[in-house]
């Protein structure tokens, strides 16, 4: 049937129907409706395609390569079952970059959020100069991670660090050569908190972008209208402001989350799992041992791991985004 | 003044221009660590990247001081010394054709999923979209068969087939949110004056969305440069290789970092990107926040 009533569709479509003759019962491939379906469904095949074959087909496939015993160079790769993931399970490398993984990602998401709330907070204010604050606190955000990492990379030196000169000079550590001399990517715990530091320092600007979002999205009045009731601050924070940013506020951990697992150039520049596998996660083990090692199998049943962590951030997103009203 | 700020000064000073003065001031304060903490490892960055290599040894120096006289030696190192020159054209070569796919395909794909009320779309939408969060990490080694199967290992051409995985689905989804704001009326003109479907689009939809277009190359660009793994997996020829990866991986030798030149091609390269994202951040977090804040 034809649709003229349908906003959007003008009746001029139907004419080159209509020119065809008298046709009584118009067969429906030559609606306007079914030659937008088709017209539209064409415009989507590029891209519907290429996302499919990139990455529908290969992630399909690294289900594959997981339970196969491929390795780089071997091109004819076995059936293996689930031998890959059970020597992962079995080495014990792999239980402490996967406690690794946990701590970090949590551990680096608690910090972010917290920093990123105070700073949301703090820019949400009107004062001079905000918008270039605000430019100016989002770099460590926008330059390529590559790139700040060996900045990075080089501040955690382990003889002229600028920030061992700092601590230094302020009289909190002893001087180069001494027990009190701290050596940032040299010291287990000390480079899991390196590592940690430049993840939150990277991702802290998006957390406190993302709720500076949410909270310019708050109508000021509701904030005026619990002032004019007389709830003190506290209150007010507790029972108006949280529950409106809160949802924003897990939407953007939610992708920092899945941004955080899967980055592994912070690892990877600053220790590449060192010292003695303290900063070992899951992304570097997954690259060493398949590329690096070449057991392609072992490395796909590795990096799969990732995905149990993911899904719940996932989930989170998919729901949010099927509330989107328009 | 009052509702200016809600949370500072509970307190009434006595004039409205001291309680602002206050109020700039514990601002002010209270964003200075943050401050430093973002910007302070560039200017780091940069001071290291014009000074001689000895002065970066100076043992007790001051190392903010430049104890012997600035000098541009580390760039001119990085393009005589080094394929940076190289990387840079490399880097260029694939945002292009990186950009010229996604508009190819993203364009058209967020036209018909905001405008032409198929069914499903929203769903189709959210699909591509999810796409987006499927992480290299897991993707990276499947693709590296697909890589070898289409010969392009060591070459940057597998990044351009790569990094559209990722341009694509964040693309659509951005595309499709602006085409939902241009008004169907254009579009319902340009029919009754005799333009098909098509000829609308190309005729009268995309050059009043120039912006979108514009969004979508930037985050092309952007996105690509954020990239680390897939180069790191996929190009080891040094001359094949982006400007990132080049950086991280040819200015070391053995244990010895080149931290001046390190210094001067991460920030060559990076401060550029670092300008154009910031100016277009915004864009990014309601792209992919829409959903809570609209």
């Amino acid at each position: 049937m034809t649709e003229l009533s349908a906003g959007g569709v003008p009746p001029s479509t139907s004419l080159s129907v209509a020119v065809g003759g008298r046709v009584g019962v118009q067969s429906w491939w030559r609606t306007p409706t079914a030659r937008r379906y088709l017209f539209g469904y064409t415009l989507l095949a590029p891209a519907v395609l290429y996302v499919l074959l990139l990455v529908g087909i290969p992630f399909v496939f690294s289900l594959y390569l997981a339970m196969s015993d491929a390795s780089v160079g071997v091109p004819v790769a076995r059936f293996v079952g689930l031998e890959n993931f059970k020597t992962a399970v079995e080495n014990a490398t792999f239980y402490v970059a996967l406690r690794n993984t946990i701590v970090f990602t949590l551990g680096a998401g608690i910090m972010k959020g917290l920093l990123g709330t105070t700073l949301a907070f703090l820019l949400v204010q009107p004062f001079r100069g905000r918008k270039i604050i605000r430019a100016l606190v989002v770099i460590p955000f926008t330059l390529p991670i590559a790139v700040s990492v060996l900045g990075w990379k080089w501040m955690f030196d382990s003889q002229f660090s600028v920030i061992n000169w700092a601590l230094n000079k302020a009289a909190l550590i002893g001087p180069y050569g001494s027990p009190d001399w701290p050596v940032w990517l040299g010291q287990p715990w000390l480079a899991f908190f390196s590592v940690m530091f430049v993840n939150v320092w990277r991702g802290f600007p998006f957390s406190a972008i993302v709720l500076l979002a949410g909270l310019t999205s708050v109508p000021p009045e509701i904030i005026d209208a619990a002032k004019v009731d007389g709830t003190s601050f506290l209150k007010r924070f507790r029972l108006v402001i949280v529950p409106m940013i809160a949802p924003i506020l897990f939407i953007g951990s939610a992708f920092d989350t899945v941004f955080t697992l899967s980055d592994l150039s912070i690892v990877y520049l600053l220790t590449n799992g060192g010292p003695d596998g303290a900063t070992e996660i899951l992304p570097t083990l997954a690259y060493n041992t398949g590329i690096r090692g070449g057991a392609l199998g072992r490395g796909a049943a590795i990096s799969l791991f990732l995905f149990p962590l993911l899904l719940p951030a996932m989930i989170m997103l998919l729901r949010t985004l099927r509330r989107r009203q328009y | 003044m009052a509702t200016l700020a809600p949370t500072l000064g509970q307190r009434a000073p006595r004039t409205a221009r001291a309680r602002s003065v206050r109020r700039h001031v514990f601002i002010y304060l209270g964003l200075v660590p943050f401050m430093i903490i973002a910007v302070g490892p560039v200017i780091w960055m940069f001071i290291t990247a014009i000074k001689q290599d000895a002065d970066l040894y100076l043992v007790g120096a001051i190392p903010f001081w430049f104890n012997q006289p600035p000098t541009w030696k580390n760039f001119d190192f990085l393009f005589h010394n080094t394929f940076y020159g190289d990387w840079i054209v490399n880097t260029m070569a694939i945002s292009f054709w990186v950009s010229a796919i996604t508009l190819l395909t993203a364009v058209p794909a967020g036209y018909a999923l905001a405008r032409l009320r198929l069914p499903f779309a929203e769903n189709l939408g959210i699909a591509i979209f999810m796409t987006y969060l499927v992480p290299a990490i897991i993707l990276f080694i499947p693709l590296a068969r697909v890589v070898t199967e289409l010969g392009l290992q060591d070459s940057w051409w597998a990044l351009v087939v790569v990094y559209p995985t990722f341009t694509i689905p964040f693309c659509t989804w951005l595309l499709m949110g602006f085409f939902k704001t241009v008004p169907f009326e254009i579009e319902e003109a340009a029919m009754v004056d005799g333009c098909g479907q098509l000829g609308a689009l190309l005729r009268v939809v995309l050059p009043v969305s120039w912006p979108g277009l514009i969004t979508a190359v930037i985050f092309s660009f952007t996105l690509s440069m954020q990239d680390f793994l897939y180069s790191l997996a996929f190009v080891s020829i040094s001359e094949e290789k982006p400007v990132p990866l080049g950086v991280a991986t040819e200015l070391i030798r053995g244990d010895i970092y080149f931290w001046g030149s390190l210094m001067a091609g991460a920030l060559l390269v990076g401060v550029p990107v670092a300008i154009v994202y910031n100016f277009f951040l915004d864009r990014f977090i309601s792209g992919i926040t829409g959903a809570a804040i609209k």
